[in-house]
């Protein structure tokens, strides 16, 4: 079931359109990666579904929301970058925007230990946001969207600012929040999103240029690829494979080559065997299936 | 009502801790005090600086009470002006530049509440700090002059309140609607000026003008009673509070809070 459905969404800024319409819709209960390269729109779209921005043209509508409720009940946003009154402590925090949200003062504090809790900055409570790192400000910002238990928490590349273990943490509580709301997040990365999404949106100069599930992704763009991996720079080999006749296309990246052929069998047979004879120094051979960050390449290189 | 209070307790809670409502009564406290003291010091002071030729003979009239407490508040209506201003200038335009306002907003805060509440936390400070640099300087008055009778040192501070009010709600407004705190300043700094220019320059078209209640403050204070158009000139002052408000609302929640 759908909660919340987007049709013909449009932005611009001075003239320039940013968005160029987007339609779709969130189930209910489903974690929603929002993937695109930088500038591709991604914090805007998020923007404009927290109602920071007013969409230049198109609907967005809650299922769920009552004639006349005030949206902002049912969401959790955070953003980018969140900023907190650097002269509250974390728990003074959490409790204002709860009681901004509508608890009342001794539930807004209990649940907020909770979530300082859930999200593992129990401890700093009573530290000044002022003095709280990158990571905890992440942390405390996740606490905040999910203080009045919203239907949809929306997060604006909740891991891009961390360090691998930070990310792991937050990753691991998004998992884990799956259970109980929806969850649309946005990510550059795309492991992230491969390893906690449902779905995923990919956005690229303002359109939504593919989504799906990822065993749909793959099944769409199944092709058979080898990747080669070289001592030192590849682009030699590179140029070779490109004429081979098996070869479909060509993707390298510094010492390694992707490539994609027809047939897996015949290809590896062909390939190990030009390896060998013009002893090339490999050291790797893959024959891998499709990853995010191939339909990421495929389709944004479109 | 309630989320609403839980804004304003925030408001205060935050003048509390950047120690606003130490420092600003304090210097009202200073501002006006500084009147009675130094009219009434004046001759020892000059004597003891020196620096007047010998047998120079000094006549200094000494003032009246309400002379001095006109000056008093004259330091109101200029310093502590500026005061105000300067606290009050960042209050919107701060939090929305550091994108804290955004945080806020995302969850179910109305628009009204947030703007009123700011500017009733400001009011109140402004109000608290007024009246005990006020009363401060009245008692000094009374202890070095003549004491002033306490319904009219309330009178005038109503007036002047009001009048100070009004330049706060200003500052409101151009917080709200404006980017930068220090430009919203330096406009409601500016309008206050000139209104007050045009008010005392043009007060027999502008007796209604809310910054004329100093002149009907002063004229209290020198006896002539409460005068006519005292009453129509605190209307307009409140009428210009709520629309200032209304529009600091509209055009704040027009503003998209992301930029």
């Amino acid at each position: 079931m759908s909660l919340i459905q987007i049709s013909g969404l449009k932005k611009q800024f001075q003239g320039t359109e940013v968005i160029k319409g987007l339609d779709f819709s969130l189930d209910k209960g489903k974690c929603i990666a929002l993937l695109g390269p930088n500038g591709a729109g991604k914090t805007t779209t998020l923007r404009m579904l927290s109602g920071l921005m007013n969409p230049t043209e198109g609907k967005i509508t809650f299922t769920e929301a009552k004639k006349g409720e005030d949206i902002r009940d049912l969401i959790g946003y955070l953003p980018q970058f969140p900023v907190f009154y650097d002269w509250m402590t974390g728990l003074e925090f959490l409790s204002y925007v709860g009681r901004l949200a509508g608890l009342p003062a001794k539930e807004a504090k209990d649940r907020s230990l909770e979530l300082l809790k859930l999200v593992g900055i129990l401890d700093a409570k009573n530290r000044k946001t002022a003095k709280y790192s990158g990571g905890m400000k992440q942390r405390l910002g996740i606490a905040q969207a999910l203080i009045h238990r919203p239907k949809l928490i929306m997060l604006d590349e909740p891991v891009s600012a961390l360090d691998p273990i930070g990310r792991r943490e937050v990753l691991d509580l998004l998992e884990g929040l799956k259970k109980e709301t929806t969850i649309l997040f946005s990510t550059h990365i795309l492991s992230d999103a491969e390893e906690v999404c449902d779905e995923i949106l990919f956005l690229h100069n303002g359109g939504i240029v593919e989504s799906g599930t990822m065993t749909e992704l793959r099944e769409r763009h199944q092709q058979a690829k080898i990747d080669l991996f070289f001592r030192g720079k590849a682009v030699q080999y590179a140029s070779f494979l490109e004429n081979h006749e098996l070869t479909q296309s060509v993707m390298l990246e510094g010492s390694r080559v992707s490539i994609f052929v027809k047939d897996i069998a015949l290809a590896r047979r062909a390939f190990l065997q030009v390896i060998a004879e013009q002893n090339w120094p490999l050291e790797k051979f893959e024959v891998s299936s499709m990853t995010l960050e191939d339909v990421f390449m495929k389709v944004v290189g479109k | 009502m309630n989320q609403w209070l839980t804004l304003l307790q925030k408001e205060t809670l935050e003048m509390w801790r950047n120690f606003k409502w130490i420092w600003v009564p304090i210097t009202f406290i200073l501002l006006g005090v500084k009147e009675p003291l130094t009219a009434y010091y004046m001759p020892q002071i000059l004597d003891a600086v020196g620096g007047l030729p010998e047998g120079a003979v000094i006549q200094i009239p000494t003032p009246s009470a309400a002379e001095v407490l006109i000056s008093g508040l004259g330091q109101y209506t200029t310093l502590g002006v500026l005061i105000i201003v300067l606290t009050t200038m960042g209050i919107i335009a701060a939090e929305r530049k550091s994108g804290v306002a955004a945080m806020i907003l995302v969850k179910p805060v109305s628009f009204q509440s947030f703007i009123t509440a700011k500017w009733a936390g400001s009011a109140l400070l402004m109000w608290v700090s007024f009246f005990i640099g006020y009363l401060a300087t009245w008692y000094y008055t009374g202890l070095l002059f003549e004491w002033v009778p306490f319904d009219q040192f309330l009178q005038t501070f109503f007036f002047y309140g009001l009048w100070l009010t009004v330049i706060l709600t200003i500052t409101v407004f151009c917080s709200a609607s404006l980017a930068s705190p220090g430009m919203a300043g330096f406009i409601s700094l500016a309008a206050a000026i000139v209104i007050s220019l045009v008010s005392s320059t043009l007060s027999n078209w502008l007796e209604w003008s809310p910054a004329q209640l100093t002149t009907y403050g002063n004229e209290v204070l020198i006896n002539q009673g409460i005068s006519d158009q005292t009453l129509p000139a605190g209307i307009l002052a409140v009428i210009c509070i709520i629309i200032l408000l209304s529009l600091s609302v509209f055009i704040f929640r027009k503003k998209e809070l992301a930029a």
